[in-house]
């Protein structure tokens, strides 16, 4: 054997999209604000994986204003609508949609206002980057005039949307049940190097195919692909929380072993738009979709690199220099019997 | 404490302090100088989150006692930029999207500043190797790298500074690449976690953990860390004065430990002290007398007859059994060709967010008990907190803080009872940050687990029947363990429709570190054993990996394993995607990696071997080595 | 945590030796401070407050390096960064850059001295199998009353088991005087679970020089490091190739031999598998380097033009 074998290994994956087997909802609300900016309240924040920032994309486009004009608040049990839990794949869908249906009936109170104002129909209205017109017309102004309008004529326009996943508790004796009403599905190909002096592995190339329904921020999309993609090589080669009789062993980063950037592979993400169609915005997620196929796509490479089954993991030097040493033996036995 | 003259410029300002020159630089920055930017993550030079500059050289500065920064020029991440505007490289973090929860980010920007000021020309290689100390948990580094390269183009001149500006909008934000919102807040290093938050007469906190698995709590006296100087409060599960107890699902973990302690690290009792030094030696001032009780370390044993009960509810040690039955088992293993039988493991694994547990509670001024921190679920642990304070649920608020990585660790509310009870006992606004060895004892990891699996397919790699059976060790409490094997049951097969199926999951408890939420929520451990089964089957019947999938997967008007009809199934769209993108070249799995024909192609990089800055680029410097 | 009742910089080498002779029980030298700090943690030493630390960062007499003849005498204070930032230090010592880029990481490296590393005797440290295979010795400096004492010792016979060395009470390292190995090829081999940061489980130092023909082994420096409880070199195998014809067959030969050096008590059977490998690899890369180095005279003539 060559000391440096490469192969490929292929893993699919499915996922449920929100809190699972039981009704999920989250509450938001929205206000046109002054010059033409807006307020966004939700109880949730971020944790690291964009919603802020999705959140203010979708303000903006049911608003018709930027992004930047959008501001976040308030992830306050005192101050905020529920949002409940920053998981579960739930930011988008649960939160994304809340807002977007606070926005449309805030944007709704405006419309009717200028629409009034304009003498036609609110259904003509547009709005778009802090710009409203009336389609069919040369009517115009900017969304600034437009709340200020709004508000002489007596109206603030506000918000409140919320939103709910009809999942179904799992029967107790056969688990039969609908635990989402959103699924979405992903691929990974891995390709890999195995050292076979060392039996360490190298993950050089990874191509990750996910469907998350209509994309939001396609850069955030695939930021989260490839975190959970190396969260998944990290379990897939080297992390591994180990206790001696209840004590840890691991006790810092020094014993408990993360990824760096020297480890991680090239990530091509492909993202696929199969949209929702229970929800105002066609999303669905990705948070945690995207580690599930790693490792066993990393495992299957290792396999078709050097032959060896890992069924354990992480697959450390150690054990993938010991099963190659043990399919060695395995094969010079089975040479010597043929003899 | 010692003190001694310490005079250095920080960010080009002279600074003086009468200060403990035996203290970390990374102490002195964040508690004399206010200058939070810079994090600790791990304290012990492992993750890079206080890589600040010495003289012009990137240090870890947990890893340096000031005194060596005497007279030194220092530079932290607040210094790299005029207040209000962002160097090349913060604009590069910004416009590829290169932080997410930020926490690495500070000590990230450092050292990608190191390279463009220590090797400017450096490869895509150099960089990473010369960034091999800074640890992110979030962003897997693709995005971090991409905006290093991209400041290196515009520094050495090679891309105009327009590629550093936002992308316009065309006719939609939706679907657009709206830059982060919260990126400049994060690459600069002025976004505080809650770690970073002082409040006017705030105590700090240390909690004395139990160096036990399984033991009962005879007696705990704390009347000689109360009597200390500096000591705020003591507190224990006798302060607790509602319901005591908390879970995701189950509310079986008190906020401290009551009558007995179930694991190694579990809280004990807690300190409230002018500061966190004072706190920890309080700690050791306190006398707990424990007597061992026989402890379980695996799960298998945790269902043998006579094993010990962790917890008196559960005398079964179970925490959870989910089970799902489709169709007919024993027909759909008749009517198999191959029945393939294998068994699969996988770790416990831990979070390692680059934030450590922290928190801040007060009282308002409407007698409000108020908890500041990263919690992943404020609405639930308002709920829970306010049956443990035996409070009104308008009398209790939580304030979501940035969160510095969660992937589910943060959902468990380990440590804010603490912090409520310590601000009602003395009126003061307490903090508490753990340490990250704390944060490994005592936060809950991704449940391990044990599968069996028996796989029956006809010839052509049609899947007939599966059995398959899940052991996972919840650890000592039941934090999300229900609801983590009702994941992984429900998606345990995989994205295949299969007609007969018998699926079982179970949690059990232990005396382990608690297993809890981890992103896929027992997804991935369930379907890396399926996915694996799906390689030995295409591999025993001859078939391209793919195409087995294919054979078997979902369709619209599938019925998925627990018998929900789907109205879609993008599954064979995102196979063909991942097939044509990776140029895949069809074949059984058989150690075909010695013959391939599509390896090392588009998408891959070079095997790391070290050394890349030894390699001479054309028309640069000479290099070592 | 870590915490000094006293906290001392002396500037001079006789005055660390003075504060060093009449230190407290329990004091301790502090050089990069890069493994002191993370021993003061949980799970290890847990909190730890010392009497007197003695930081020798600013001790003018451990600064910079000189040369003597055929070999380098570096002060105490050396850095691991310093072999791969200083390029004489890089043509002089070949095998020290491939070991210090496998050393923890840039930044600790900028701090973490060599004599520490090796005063640490950490049976994983990477930093003593290249220094044997230079014939590594040290200065130890104490303070006798009104004068400094100094003897010096082979490193190799300095690190007596983990953690144990023949340091003995009052002294400090002053120096590490190495062989200067111009024109050699080298090589450094090292294994763990990822690429940086990375902890040996072993590690493999060599150097190679060949002949005017480049066919033949001039000089052969080998040194295994993690298999045992002190770095050792591998003189038997040294001696063997020396003079010999490079052959692929030759180095898989000796390589192979090296199984049965492994003495850990852990994970053996994985360390008895992977330093043949490492050997063959490390003999075999060093040739290749030598092939293409230099020699002096070349290097010489090339800066002058």
């Amino acid at each position: 054997m060559q000391r440096r074998m490469r192969g490929r290994g292929v893993a699919a994956s499915w996922y449920g999209i929100a809190r699972t087997a039981t009704v999920d909802r989250a509450g938001a609300w929205a206000e046109l604000d002054d010059g033409g900016t807006a307020k966004v309240v939700t109880g949730v924040t971020e944790i690291g994986e964009g919603i802020l920032t999705v959140l203010a994309q979708i303000a903006a486009e049911e608003l018709g204003i930027r992004p930047e004009d959008v501001t976040i608040g308030d992830n306050d049990t005192a101050r905020s609508p529920e949002a409940a839990h920053a998981g579960a794949t739930r930011q988008t869908y649960m939160i994304g949609n809340s807002v977007a249906l606070a926005c449309r009936e805030a944007r709704a109170r405006l419309f009717a206002e200028i629409a009034a104002h304009w003498e036609v129909d609110a259904g003509a209205l547009v709005a778009f980057d802090g710009e409203l017109r009336a389609q069919g017309t040369n009517l115009a102004m900017t969304m600034a005039e437009a709340v200020d309008l709004c508000k002489r004529r007596g109206v603030v326009p506000v918000g409140a949307g919320h939103f709910t996943a009809h999942g179904t508790g799992l029967n107790p004796e056969d688990g039969s049940g609908a635990p989402w009403q959103a699924y979405v599905f992903g691929t990974q190909v891995a390709e890999v190097e195995v050292d076979t002096v060392t039996g360490e592995v190298q993950v050089l190339g990874l191509w990750a195919a996910h469907d998350v329904g209509r994309v939001i921020n396609p850069r955030g999309v695939e930021g989260q692909i490839e975190g959970g993609v190396v969260q998944g090589l990290g379990q897939a080669l080297m992390e591994d929380y180990q206790t001696a009789n209840g004590h840890p062993v691991t006790h810092g980063f020094a014993k408990y072993i993360l990824p760096t950037a020297l480890d991680v592979p090239e990530i091509t993400s492909i993202l696929v738009e199969d949209r929702d169609p229970l929800s105002p915005l066609g999303a669905k997620g990705i948070g945690e979709p995207a580690l599930v196929p790693t490792a066993p796509a990393i495992i299957n490479a290792i396999h078709d690199a050097v032959g060896v089954r890992i069924r354990s993991l992480p697959a450390t030097p150690e054990k993938v220099l010991a099963a190659i040493a043990e399919k060695q033996a395995r094969e010079a036995a089975a040479a010597k019997a043929a003899e | 404490m010692p003190e001694m003259k310490l005079e250095m410029q920080v960010n080009g300002r002279k600074v003086m302090r009468l200060a403990d020159p035996g203290q970390r630089l990374l102490d002195f920055l964040r508690d004399e100088l206010n200058l939070t930017g810079t994090k600790e993550g791990c304290g012990a030079g492992e993750c890079g989150t206080c890589s600040v500059f010495v003289d012009g050289k990137l240090v870890k500065s947990c890893l340096m006692p000031v005194a060596k920064a005497q007279g030194a020029e220092i530079q932290t991440v607040e210094g790299l930029a005029k207040p209000g505007e962002l160097e090349a490289i913060q604009k590069a973090f910004h416009k590829t999207g290169a932080s997410q929860c930020g926490y690495c980010i500070p000590g990230m920007v450092m050292a990608a500043t190191s390279v463009l000021r220590e090797a400017p020309e450096a490869s895509l290689d150099e960089i990473k190797e010369r960034m091999g100390g800074n640890i992110c948990r979030c962003t897997g580094y693709s995005k971090i790298i991409e905006a290093v390269a991209l400041a290196r183009d515009v520094v050495t001149g090679r891309a105009s500074p327009a590629v550093l500006e936002p992308e316009t909008v065309g006719e939609s934000y939706i679907g657009h690449n709206v830059r982060r919102l919260d990126a400049p807040s994060k690459v600069t290093g002025r976004l505080k976690y809650a770690g970073d938050m002082v409040m006017p007469d705030m105590a700090h906190m240390a909690v004395l953990r139990s160096p036990h698995a399984h033991a009962e709590i005879v007696s705990i006296d704390t009347s000689e860390a109360e009597a200390m100087a500096g000591v705020a409060c003591v507190i224990t599960a006798a302060d607790v004065p509602g319901t005591d107890g908390f879970g995701v699902f189950v509310h079986d973990q008190p906020v401290m430990a009551r009558g007995k302690v179930r694991h190694v690290g579990e809280a004990v009792a807690a300190v409230a002290a002018e500061d966190a030094a004072t706190a920890r030696r309080a700690l050791t001032k306190i006398k707990v007398e424990y007597r061992d009780l026989p402890g379980l370390f695996d799960p298998e044993d945790a269902l043998k007859p006579g094993a010990p009960v962790i917890h008196d509810y559960a005398p079964d040690n179970m925490v959870k059994h989910i089970p799902i039955r489709k169709g007919d088992i024993e027909a759909g293993f008749a009517a198999a060709d191959l029945i393939l039988e294998e068994a699969f493991s996988t770790q416990q694994v831990e979070h390692a967010y680059l934030e450590p547990e922290a928190g801040i509670a007060y009282v308002d001024h409407d007698d409000v008990v108020t908890v500041i921190s990263p919690s992943q679920n404020i609405t639930h642990h308002r709920h829970m907190l306010a049956g443990i304070l035996a409070l009104p649920i308008n009398k209790v608020r939580f304030i979501m803080s940035p969160v510095g990585g969660g992937f589910g660790g943060k959902e468990d509310m380990i440590y804010q009872g603490m912090l409520a009870l310590a601000a009602m006992k003395t009126h003061r606004p307490v903090r508490l940050v753990f340490t990250r060895e704390e944060s490994i004892a005592a936060s809950a990891k991704r449940h391990p687990s044990r599968v069996t699996y028996r796989m029956g397919l006809t010839r052509d790699g049609r899947i007939t029947a599966i059995r398959f059976e899940m052991l996972s060790d919840g650890g000592a409490y039941g934090m999300s363990s229900e609801g983590v094997m009702r994941k992984a049951a429900i998606l345990s097969c995989g994205p295949y429709e299969i007609e007969n199926l018998w699926i079982d999951t179970r949690a059990v408890y232990t005396n382990n570190t608690p297993s809890g939420a981890f992103r896929t929520f027992g997804g991935m451990q369930a379907q890396f054993a399926t996915e694996s089964m799906m390689d030995i089957a295409a591999e025993r019947l001859g078939l391209d990996p793919f195409e087995i999938r294919r054979r078997n997967m979902m369709r619209a008007g599938s019925l998925t394993h627990t018998q929900q009809r789907l109205t879609s199934a993008s599954i064979d769209r995102v196979l063909e995607a991942a097939e044509q993108a990776s140029r895949w070249e069809p074949g059984a799995p058989t150690m075909r990696g010695p013959m391939r024909g599509d390896l090392g192609g588009p998408g891959t990089r070079a095997p790391c071997t070290l050394g890349a800055r030894f390699e001479t680029p054309k028309d640069s410097k000479e290099r070592v080595a | 945590m870590l915490t000094f009742e006293r906290y001392e910089m002396p500037a001079t080498l006789p005055e660390a030796l003075a504060l060093w002779a009449e230190a407290p029980a329990g004091a301790r030298l502090v050089a990069g401070a890069t493994d002191i700090l993370p021993w003061a943690r949980e799970g290890r030493a847990g909190d730890v407050d010392l009497p007197l630390g003695i930081d020798l960062s600013r001790v003018a007499e451990l600064r910079g390096y000189e040369r003597h003849g055929a070999r380098v005498r570096l002060g105490a204070n050396t850095v691991w960064q310093d072999f791969l930032d200083d390029p004489r230090l890089a043509r002089w010592l070949p095998v020290m850059p491939y070991c210090s880029v496998w050393f923890a990481d840039d930044q600790i490296r900028q701090q973490a001295t060599l004599a520490g590393n090796l005063v640490n005797a950490s049976p994983a440290a990477d930093g003593t199998p290249p220094v044997l295979a230079l014939n590594g010795e040290l200065e130890l400096c104490r303070w006798a009353g009104d004068h400094i004492m100094c003897r010096t010792m082979r490193v190799e016979d300095f690190v007596t088991g983990p953690g144990a060395t023949r340091l003995a009470p009052g002294e400090i390292v002053n120096s590490v005087t190495l062989d200067i190995a111009e024109g050699y090829g080298a090589s450094f081999q090292k294994a763990g679970l990822r690429r940086s940061l990375v902890i040996s489980v072993a590690c493999v130092a060599a150097l190679v020089k060949l002949d005017e023909t480049g066919t033949r082994f001039a000089d052969v420096r080998l040194a295994l490091g993690g298999v045992g409880p002190v770095p050792e070199r591998l003189r038997d195998i040294e001696d063997r190739l020396r003079g010999a014809a490079v052959d692929a067959r030759l180095i898989a030969e000796v390589a192979e031999a090296t199984a049965s050096r492994v003495a850990s008590r852990s994970r053996v059977d994985y360390r008895r598998r992977v330093v043949p490998g490492f050997v063959r690899a490390a003999l075999e890369e060093a040739a290749d380097r030598a092939r293409v180095a230099p020699s002096a005279a070349e290097r010489k003539e090339a800066e002058n033009a």
